[in-house]
C-alpha cells in the first residue's frame, strides 16, 4: 500500500499514550474511517489535563478536559 | 324877671361852635381812624382765619397723602414679601432639582462602577475556580482515569460523528 495516500491522524494527549489507549482510539476511529489508511502521530500537551484531541484531516475531535472546562467557564460568563 | 347875661349867651354859642368844630375836626377823624383800624383788624383776623383754614386743609391733605403713602408702602412691602417668598421657593426648588440630578448622576456612576467591579470580580472568581478545578483534575488524573476519559469522551464524539454521517447519507439518498 502506498504510504503517500495515507492520511495523517494526530493524537494530542496530556500524557504519553499507552498501548491500551492507542487501541481504544483506533477502535473508535475504525467506525468512521479506514485505520489502515491512517498514519498516527502522537504529541503530549500537559495543558489538556485529561482526555484527547484528534486531528483527522480537516476534522478536529476535541475530547480534552481543558476544552470541557473552557466551555463550563464560557457558560458561567 | 330873669335877666340873661349876654356874655352867657355868647359863651353858650362859643361852646356850641367849639363842640361843632371838635366834632368836625377831632371826633370824626378819630372815629374814622378807629373804624379804619377796626376794619384792618377784622381783615387781618379774616386773613389769619383763612390762612388757618388753609393750613388745616394743608395738614389734612398731608395726613391723607401720608396715609396713602403708608398704604402704598405697606402694599409694596407685601408685594416685596410675596416676591421674596416666590424667589425663595424658586431657589429652593431649583436647588432641590439640582441636588436630585447630582444624586441621580452619582447613583448612576456608582451603579456602573459596582456593575463593573461585580463583572471583574465574577470573571476573577470564574478564572480562579476553573484554574483550581484544572489544577485539582491535573493532580487526580492518572493512567486509568485517562483510559476512562478517552473511552467515554471519544465514544460520545464518535457517536455524534456517526449520527451526522447517517443524516448526511440519508439526505443524499
Amino acid at each position: 500500500m502506498d504510504s503517500s495516500n495515507k492520511e495523517i491522524v494526530k493524537f494530542i494527549t496530556p500524557f504519553p499514550m499507552t498501548e491500551l489507549q492507542k487501541n481504544i482510539v483506533k477502535n473508535k476511529l475504525s467506525r468512521i474511517g479506514n485505520i489502515d489508511q491512517m498514519i498516527f502521530q502522537e504529541e503530549v500537551d500537559t495543558s489538556l489535563i485529561g482526555g484527547i484531541i484528534i486531528i483527522f484531516g480537516e476534522m478536529l475531535i476535541d475530547c480534552s478536559l481543558r476544552t470541557q472546562l473552557d466551555k463550563i467557564k464560557e457558560g458561567m460568563i | 324877671m330873669i335877666s340873661i347875661d349876654r356874655s352867657i349867651i355868647f359863651q353858650i354859642i362859643n361852646f356850641l361852635v367849639l363842640v361843632a368844630l371838635l366834632f368836625r375836626f377831632l371826633f370824626k377823624p378819630v372815629v374814622q381812624a378807629l373804624d379804619k383800624r377796626s376794619n384792618h383788624i377784622r381783615e387781618e383776623m379774616e386773613k389769619i382765619e383763612k390762612e388757618k383754614k388753609a393750613a388745616e386743609e394743608m395738614r389734612l391733605k398731608y395726613e391723607e397723602e401720608s396715609k396713602n403713602i403708608q398704604i402704598k408702602f405697606q402694599e409694596m412691602q407685601e408685594l416685596a414679601n410675596q416676591e421674596a417668598v416666590r424667589i425663595k421657593s424658586k431657589i429652593i426648588d431649583e436647588a432641590y432639582q439640582e441636588s436630585e440630578k447630582i444624586k441621580q448622576t452619582a447613583e448612576e456612576k456608582a451603579r456602573i462602577e459596582i456593575d463593573k467591579l461585580y463583572s471583574e470580580l465574577k470573571l476573577d472568581i470564574i478564572d480562579i475556580s476553573t484554574e483550581m478545578a484544572a489544577k485539582l483534575l491535573h493532580e487526580r488524573i492518572d493512567i486509568s482515569k485517562q483510559d476512562q476519559l478517552i473511552e467515554q469522551l471519544l465514544e460520545e464524539a464518535i457517536g455524534k460523528i456517526e449520527i451526522k454521517s447517517d443524516v448526511q447519507y440519508g439526505q443524499q439518498q
